[in-house]
Formats: C-alpha cells, sequence, structure tokens
C-alpha cells in the first residue's frame, strides 16, 4: 500500500493449501459479526418494507408492496430521490473541480508546500459533527463573522439568512459537505500526479507544448484510475451525508435539504413510520451496492 | 524551467488564499472561545476579542456536563477499537495468508459492506439493541461502532500482512513454533505500524461518530462529545463560547492523530491506483 511495500509472492506449497480449517476459525468472530450486525439488519429491514408496522416498529400485517406503492405515490417522495440526484451531482462535481486545482497548485515544488498541504487537510481531519456546529455559528446571520465580514470587505451589503432561507439553505448545507471533501480529492489527485513521470513533461515542453495541451494530454490521462475511483467513493459519501444536514438544518426548511438518508431518518425515528423508513433504506441499499460493486470490481482489477 | 519560476509566486499567493478561505470556520472557532458571552452576541460581532476569556475552559468543566461526555467518547472510542482489533487481526491474517473456498467472494463482501451507510441498518439495529436491553449503554454503541469500522480495518491489516514474506513464517514454523506462536511473536511485530494505523483510525471514526449515538443514547450519562455539543445548539441561545471551546479541544488530538495515518489511510482506500 505505501511506496516500499512489495506483495508478498504467492507460492504455492503446503502452506497455502493444507490449513483452511485454521483459516476458517480465524475469520469465523469477525463473520459471524458482520452477519449479525450488518447483514441480518439488511434483511430485516427488507422484510419490514413489506409489513404494516406499529409506532415501536413492531410489524403487524404482510402487505407486501403497498408501501412502495405508497410511497410511489408522494410527490414529496420523487422530489426527495431528485433533490439527492442533483445534491450528490453538484456536490461531487465542485468537490472534483476544486481538489484538482488544489492539487494542480500544490504539484509545483516550493518552499512551505508540506505546510499548506498539511493546513489543506485539516477540514476532513476534523470531526465532522463538530465541523457542521460550527458552519451553523459562521452562518449566523446576525452574530457570526462570516456575514460581518462579507460586509466589512464590500463583498455583500445585506448578505443572506444563509440557513433560513430554502435557496440559501441547500446552497449553504452543501458547501460544508463540499469543503468537507475537498481535502480527500486533493489528497488523491496529488498522489496521482506525483506518481507521473517527470520525463513525459519534459519532453512535451521539448515539442512545444503548453500548459493546457500538458494538462490534457499527460496529467488527466496519468490520473484516469485515480480520477476514477475518487469519485465513485466521493459519490458514495455524498449521497451518504447524514451528519452535515441533520446538524445543520434537519432538512428543513421546508424540506429545502432533505435527501433521502435524512427523510429515511425523520420518518423512521421522529415519525414513527418504520415501514416508509424500511422501504427507503431498502431503496438506498440497492443504489449503493450497485456503486460500491462498480468500486470493488475496479479496485480488484487494478490490485491484480 | 523558466516559466516553472515565473509562476510560482503566483501558485504561493493562490495557495495561501485558497488556505485561509478553507480554515475560515477555525478561525472564527478561535475568535469565539476566547469572548466572554457577552461579547459573543454583541451586533456587529469583531474578530479580536476585547478581553481574551480563558475562562470559557475551565467553565466547560465546572458548569457543563463536558467532562462527561469527553469521558464517554473515550470509553466508547477505546471500546470499538480494542473490540475491531480482537475481531480484525485474525480475519485479516487468514485473508492475506490462506487460501480457501470462498475467500474472493469475502473479500468483495468486506469491500462492498464498507460503502454502506449506517442508516440502512440503523433501523434494525435500533430493535435488536432494544431487545438486548443495551439502549442507552457503552456496551450498545460499542457494538454498533464496531460494525462500521471492522470492514475497513480487517481490509486495511491484511494488506499490512500481505507485504511480509512468507519466508520469515515459513522458518519460524519449520523451528518449531506453533501458528498462533508466529503470529504473536513475528507477524504482530513486524505489521505493527500498520496495526498502529489501524487502531487510529478505528478511534477517530468512533470518537466523530453521531448518528448511532443520537439513536441509541437517552441520558447525559451516556452522552458522547459529538451529541452532547449537539443538544447543546438546540437551545433557544447557544453559548456559542462554551461550544467553540470543547470543539477546540475535541478536534485538536483528532486531527494530529489522523494527520499521522492520513498517508496509509489514502494508499488503503484508493489501492493500486496511486501505485500508477
Amino acid at each position: 500500500m505505501t511506496d516500499g511495500m512489495q506483495r508478498a509472492p504467492q507460492r504455492k506449497g503446503f502452506f497455502w493449501t493444507t490449513e483452511s480449517k485454521l483459516a476458517y476459525l480465524f475469520l469465523l468472530p469477525a463473520t459471524v459479526y458482520l452477519l449479525v450486525f450488518m447483514i441480518y439488519p439488511i434483511i430485516n429491514v427488507i422484510i419490514m418494507s413489506l409489513f404494516q408496522t406499529n409506532r415501536l416498529g413492531k410489524m403487524i400485517d404482510f402487505t407486501g408492496f403497498k408501501n412502495y406503492r405508497d410511497l410511489f405515490k408522494q410527490q414529496v417522495f420523487w422530489e426527495v430521490i431528485l433533490r439527492s440526484i442533483y445534491w450528490t451531482a453538484l456536490a461531487v462535481v465542485v468537490k472534483t473541480g476544486f481538489g484538482m486545482m488544489l492539487a494542480l497548485l500544490l504539484n509545483v515544488k516550493y518552499k512551505g508546500r508540506k505546510v499548506a498541504r498539511t493546513l489543506i487537510i485539516i477540514p476532513w481531519a476534523s470531526s465532522i459533527p463538530v465541523s457542521a456546529m460550527l458552519w451553523t455559528w459562521v452562518y449566523h446571520h446576525e452574530f457570526g463573522l462570516l456575514n460581518y465580514s462579507l460586509k466589512a470587505a464590500g463583498i455583500l451589503k445585506t448578505p443572506p439568512v444563509w440557513l433560513g432561507m430554502p435557496y440559501s439553505a441547500f446552497f449553504s448545507v452543501i458547501w460544508v459537505d463540499i469543503w468537507i471533501g475537498i481535502p480527500f480529492m486533493t489528497l488523491v489527485f496529488l498522489a496521482g500526479m506525483q506518481s507521473i513521470s517527470q520525463d513525459l513533461y519534459e519532453a512535451a515542453v521539448v515539442d512545444g507544448a503548453n500548459a493546457f495541451q500538458k494538462f490534457f494530454h499527460i496529467t488527466l490521462p496519468g490520473i484516469r484510475d485515480v480520477l476514477l475511483i475518487a469519485t465513485l467513493l466521493s459519490i458514495l459519501w455524498t449521497f451518504n451525508d447524514f451528519n452535515v444536514i441533520y446538524i445543520m438544518t434537519k432538512g428543513g426548511p421546508v424540506g429545502s435539504t432533505q435527501i433521502l438518508i435524512t427523510y429515511i431518518y425523520e420518518h423512521t425515528f421522529e415519525w414513527m413510520k418504520w415501514n416508509y423508513g424500511a422501504v427507503m433504506a431498502v431503496i438506498t441499499f440497492i443504489i449503493l451496492s450497485i456503486i460500491a460493486w462498480i468500486y470493488a470490481r475496479f479496485y480488484f482489477k487494478r490490485e491484480e | 524551467m523558466k516559466r516553472q519560476k515565473a509562476i510560482k509566486p503566483l501558485v504561493i499567493v493562490w495557495t495561501v488564499i485558497i488556505v485561509i478561505f478553507l480554515l475560515f470556520p477555525f478561525f472564527v472557532m478561535i475568535s469565539t472561545m476566547l469572548k466572554s458571552g457577552n461579547e459573543v452576541y454583541s451586533s456587529p460581532p469583531y474578530w479580536i476579542p476585547k478581553k481574551i476569556a480563558f475562562s470559557n475552559f475551565i467553565k466547560i468543566w465546572t458548569q457543563h456536563p463536558f467532562a462527561i461526555y469527553f469521558r464517554n467518547s473515550f470509553i466508547i472510542a477505546a471500546g470499538t477499537t480494542i473490540l475491531t482489533t480482537i475481531l480484525c487481526v485474525p480475519a485479516a491474517y487468514a485473508v492475506s495468508r490462506f487460501r480457501f473456498f470462498g475467500r474472493k467472494l469475502l473479500l468483495y463482501m468486506y469491500l462492498v459492506v464498507q460503502m454502506f451507510s449506517p442508516i440502512i441498518v440503523v433501523i434494525a439495529l435500533f430493535k435488536i439493541i432494544a431487545r438486548l436491553h443495551l439502549l442507552d449503554t457503552y456496551l450498545g454503541l460499542i457494538l454498533v461502532n464496531t460494525v462500521f469500522t471492522l470492514s475497513f480495518v480487517t481490509w486495511m491489516l491484511s494488506g499490512y500482512f500481505k507485504t511480509i514474506p512468507v519466508d520469515i513464517e515459513e522458518a519460524a514454523l519449520i523451528d518449531g513454533c506453533t501458528r498462533i506462536q508466529t503470529i504473536i511473536r513475528i507477524m504482530i511485530p513486524i505489521a505493527a505500524p500498520g496495526l498502529v494505523t489501524t487502531i487510529i483510525y478505528s478511534f477517530i471514526a468512533s470518537w466523530n461518530e453521531f448518528m448511532f449515538a443520537l439513536t441509541l443514547v437517552q441520558s447525559v450519562a451516556k452522552t458522547p462529545l459529538t451529541l452532547g455539543l449537539y443538544n447543546f445548539v438546540g437551545r433557544y441561545r447557544t453559548q456559542w463560547e462554551f461550544l467553540t471551546a470543547s470543539a477546540f479541544l475535541a478536534i485538536i488530538p483528532i486531527i494530529v492523530l489522523f494527520l499521522l495515518i492520513e498517508k496509509q489511510l489514502v494508499a488503503g482506500i484508493v489501492g493500486g491506483a496511486v501505485k500508477g
């Protein structure tokens, strides 16, 4: 995984073949744990999505796909689905663009570059719930230092009530999600860029290539795999972002920041409509499985 | 090369601007945590406190239950880390050293499962934890937190074990060591840097956990830091000077730990792609 590491020679001999009993014994605790606390809950939620439930989440009547039909009839549900999609798309695009720009800046050698790199990691290194709370305070319309600084710098005369209005709330909250995601993108792109041979760039200079040509013909193809895998992961993480939204707005005002993940939580633990929560959890499970499967395929392809 | 030199100052200026831009909320945090309550709620606000109020750092321990929150977070994070390590070391060893039926499938499962959102399972986990009478207990939170550290740690650790040459172990086995002895005396010491990375990772992940705590904890006595701070925000007039002071204390150790493992973490997540 790190630079100096080599893969162990996978020799076949007595070492690999004879002791599979021991292998199963070693794997037993972790696998049983995953079966009980991960696989069983998923199966349970799939079953629950086919039942009528009471306020305590107890399954009462088998109703087949009625929960699904009920939910699909609600306009709000489709709005939430749509919002989840453009929440994810917008955030991932901005994270990728911003991360790429920062990586290009950090790829230039100068004194103090390591310090800059370290400082840029901090939004990712910090605790996400704590950051979300800090941002709530930063955005405070009267006592927040963001509005004060914007006014003092003459950028905005009357800054919006960031978290108070539907449009501004959506953009305020998505920015926090983006802000947390930028460092990862930057680090990964930077690692990719640094593995590209310098000879390629020197040859390009000899051929008279300009900065844009170098970027599109050398840098971008050079980090293609990294770009793909980082984007996939970013899609998963962004789609799953519960903490930022729940802590900052709880999906409001008037549902303007509600995405599938927060909607599931609200249905289940605030409105006590467990069956609908379960239906949406199943939908989320299917979506995530598809993306995770693509990631896994890609990961193994690269490993081998 | 000449052009490289010409753009360098420009690059540095832009990097500095972006760094300041990205660290903005932390500047706000530092400014607020050094103000008194009255200064925090003055309109218009200002950056530099008129009188530096270090007393905030004393008050959070004496007037508010932050000491309890810190203790709870520590117990839960330490518990999760220990449980994760105990479960993952043998599993990671088996995945990296043995060939057996279902190995590939298991690897896929571990990789896919770590991508899942806790929201998928929280509905059923709530019922399981309630049935086990573990709502509002440390053990309940430790059990659910471990679900999400387990697969990633197994995955990372198996990568480290793979890098250790098989020959070393074979020699020990021929010399009469048992398999368990070779793991304890040879594999773990050699893989120690990797083990430290995964231990730090588990600790950070559960220290920062919020949703399970929100769902499974009811009393102040069991509330971890993230939830405790969140409950603090919900009030009519949030005492931001205390909140930012606690936030500062909560994130500094986490940031330092994170910076120690950041390189290995990125390498583990992205896998073969960075090697180029």
